[in-house]
């Protein structure tokens, strides 16, 4: 897992990523894909004769009604979990989160446990937490198992190896199930998939406790919801004696009704899926008679940044449900990829999640991550203006004076000269000969040493070599 | 101060009202209310044909139908998949559909929990979701959940008076025969999928690679 300080570094990052051809080749496949998967489920949507706004306005006013009222909800959550049988622990922040996990590992004898995904372990490191104090984690979300075995995080939170080629995801398997590399062909991914589920369930037949996270808690009944394609999801909350579920305290929903509502969204969101193949609503513990599920349910509801958000100019981004739809549409996410974001979360919800959790000092370029083209927005089931939360952040890095410094070098510099009229006047021109000398009258400059990333992947326009005043100038003349 | 307090507090300090009691009431009295959100087009069209869109939805899913006219005949219903599959003779059922006359159809079923070497697992269903095409199926002493997970196929027997339209529908139904929550409610969309190799869809990722329904009693 990447630590925090990682999103620090977006540019440097982004600039490596830009150059990987294997990234860029495993990106330009997905992106017509994931886009064309949501517009089919919208298609779905309008012949049930369902409108997708009123929809999303009915899930913006759940979660918001929620949120407004987290305390009641979250109590009422905890009595019923308690009530059916479940414990119900919180945890400050990440490391909390770990030293929890860890603690009840090592009260039940747990050596191997199965996590069925779970992007708060990744906020907690919570893998390395548990292999440090020997208790063997493993992935069993094929994209979580693939970059597991790659000793990488999840490039997207609903396809975790969306960066990785076929031929990466053979060669992995091949030195992880100790068997020579075969040349693989599109045709071999049901093997593949096959091999996978093979070694996979001996790990689900063995493990003594099973980690998942939950897609949301219901307040009504106590229950988590966890929504998988895969079926690894059911396995872990099914099969070991002890499961541990790690979720945020915001994902709480009111009722069973809410949960509904939100689940003719999320699938078509994410994958286009009018439903996902399981859909699991998880209450209590093994029953009297019940002849599986586990003995010991835990929830550990996790802050971790997020209460500080209720009541603040960013509270709309608690809203979100995880649904990838916003990065699936994203012009930077599909230039980069997601590990160039640095954290847990990629894409227009990392870029402003991100810095609100883990500081916006430590995130300084994620807010800047943006063509401003609303795609994001525009898809978002629960109707985050996630283009409006990007523009805040950069506005609050201005008054606490955290912009990168060559921004505010040159907007200080700007801010000098703006003041003095003829100073600016001067010194435009000059600036402006100056580029065009660069261009040597082409119109571009391929490389421009003030701002060698940005021309680093394209070319800079430049004017025609006259500022803005002598052009005004010389109209009124005219 | 414990997590818990401290968590608390600031989401009380972020919600920033201090009327808790009346909040409180008001909340479980919107849990009464039960309100649904947008409904789908089936839900207010008299003439809608439930067990007709449950088959078409569940077709879409990559399961396959088949339709028999009472309980009685779905043992040979099952026999009859089983051979055209080459599946064998033998299969784990749930206890609460074990009681059917298997022996009758040359078949070995054994009631009970389902284990990693039983490759076909029959279970009922507690109702289906025309809506989606989607089974539901609640944990419990006679209907284990692992019967429709570990084993490669599952036979799901549903009769079609148990098919309602909407997932409310569903819950509503749990709420009527049951009060509160089983364990687990496993809604089941067809076999299990992954696509997250180069984002190409295989069927049968952890769960059954194939779901095959058999629906008792639809007149239509
Ligand atoms: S911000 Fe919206 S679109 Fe993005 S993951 Fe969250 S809910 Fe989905």
């Amino acid at each position: 897992m990447t630590a925090a300080g990682q999103a620090m570094h977006f540019q440097t990052r982004a600039g490596q990523q830009l150059r990987d051809a294997v990234l860029q080749r495993a990106l330009r496949k997905a992106r017509p894909l994931f886009v064309g998967k949501r517009a089919r489920g919208m298609a779905g949507l309008a012949a049930d004769g369902l409108d997708f706004e009123s929809l999303r306005s009915t899930a913006k006013n759940i979660r918001n009604r929620t949120l407004a009222d987290l305390d009641v909800w979250l109590a009422i959550f905890e009595e019923r979990a308690t009530a059916s049988g479940a414990e119900v622990l919180w945890a400050r922040d990440g490391e909390e989160v770990a030293r929890l996990v860890v603690d009840l590992a090592k009260r039940h004898g747990v050596s191997l446990a199965t996590k069925s995904k779970s992007m708060l372990s990744e906020e907690a490191r919570l893998n390395e937490a548990l292999a440090a104090a020997g208790v063997r984690p493993v992935e069993t979300d094929l994209g979580e198992y693939i970059v597991q075995l790659a000793g990488e995080p999840p490039s997207h939170i609903i396809a975790p190896a969306v960066h990785k080629t076929l031929g990466q995801v053979e060669s992995l398997f091949a030195e992880a199930h100790g068997r020579p590399p075969v040349d693989r062909g599109a045709d071999d991914i049901p093997v593949m998939a096959r091999e996978a589920r093979a070694v996979l369930r001996q790990h689900f037949l063995s493990a003594e406790m099973g980690i998942s996270g939950a897609n949301f808690l219901i307040a009504e009944t106590g229950s988590a919801a966890l929504v998988t394609n895969e079926g690894n999801g059911r396995m872990v909350t099914t099969l070991p004696r002890l499961h541990v579920v790690i979720t945020g305290i915001e994902k709480v929903v009111p009722m069973l009704e809410d949960f509904a509502t939100l689940m003719r969204l999320l699938p078509r969101s994410a994958t286009g899926q009018a439903i996902s193949n399981y859909v699991s609503l998880l209450t209590g513990t093994k029953r009297p008679g019940d002849l599986d599920g586990p003995e010991k349910t835990v929830f550990i509801l996790v802050d971790n940044g997020r209460a500080k958000l209720l009541g603040s100019d960013y509270q709309d981004m608690l809203r979100c449900i995880r649904c990838g739809a916003c990065m699936n549409h994203c012009p930077v996410y599909f230039a980069l990829g997601g590990h160039a974001y640095g954290w847990v979360y990629p894409g227009p919800m990392g870029s402003v999640l991100t810095p609100l959790l883990t500081g916006l000092d430590k995130a300084p370029d994620l807010p800047h991550a943006s063509t401003g083209c609303n795609q994001c927005g525009s898809v978002c089931p629960v109707d985050i203006p996630l283009p409006e939360l990007m523009h805040r952040l950069r506005e609050e890095q201005v008054e606490r004076r955290l912009q990168p410094w060559p921004e505010r070098l040159a907007l200080g510099l700007w801010g000098g000269l703006a003041r003095r009229p003829a100073l600016y006047r001067r010194a435009t021109r000059l600036a402006a000969r100056y580029l065009d000398w660069l261009a040597e009258g082409s119109g571009r400059i391929r490389i421009f040493g003030l701002a060698p990333q940005w021309t680093a992947g394209r070319d800079l326009p430049v004017a025609a070599g006259r500022t803005f005043h002598e052009l005004y100038a010389a109209r009124k003349r005219d | 101060m414990t997590a818990r307090d401290e968590i608390l507090a600031r989401v009380r300090q972020g919600v920033g009202r201090g009327d808790f009691a009346a909040r409180r009431a008001a909340a479980e009295a919107a849990l009464q209310a039960a309100q649904r959100g947008p409904q789908p087009a089936i839900v207010a069209d008299p003439a809608a044909d439930l067990a007709s869109r449950l088959r078409d939805k569940a077709a879409s899913l990559a399961s396959t139908v088949d339709t028999v006219a009472d309980w009685a005949a779905a043992p040979a219903a099952v026999a009859r998949y089983l051979v055209a599959h080459e599946l064998g003779e033998a299969a784990v059922a749930t206890p609460e559909v074990a009681t059917l006359d298997w022996a009758g159809a040359g078949l070995q079923v054994a009631g009970r929990g389902a284990e990693d070497a039983d490759r076909v697992g029959i279970s009922g269903c507690f109702c289906g979701i025309a809506e989606t095409g989607t089974l539901l199926l609640l944990s419990g002493a006679a209907t284990p959940a692992t019967v429709s997970l570990l084993p490669e196929t599952h036979i799901a027997l549903l009769a079609a008076s148990r098919i309602v339209a909407t997932l409310e529908d569903a819950f509503a139904l749990v709420r009527a025969e049951h009060g509160s929550l089983p364990r687990a409610l496993n809604f089941i969309s067809g076999p299990s999928r992954t696509g997250d190799i180069e984002q190409t869809i295989v069927l049968g990722a952890h769960g059954p690679c194939r779901v095959h329904l058999i629906l008792i009693g639809d007149a239509s």
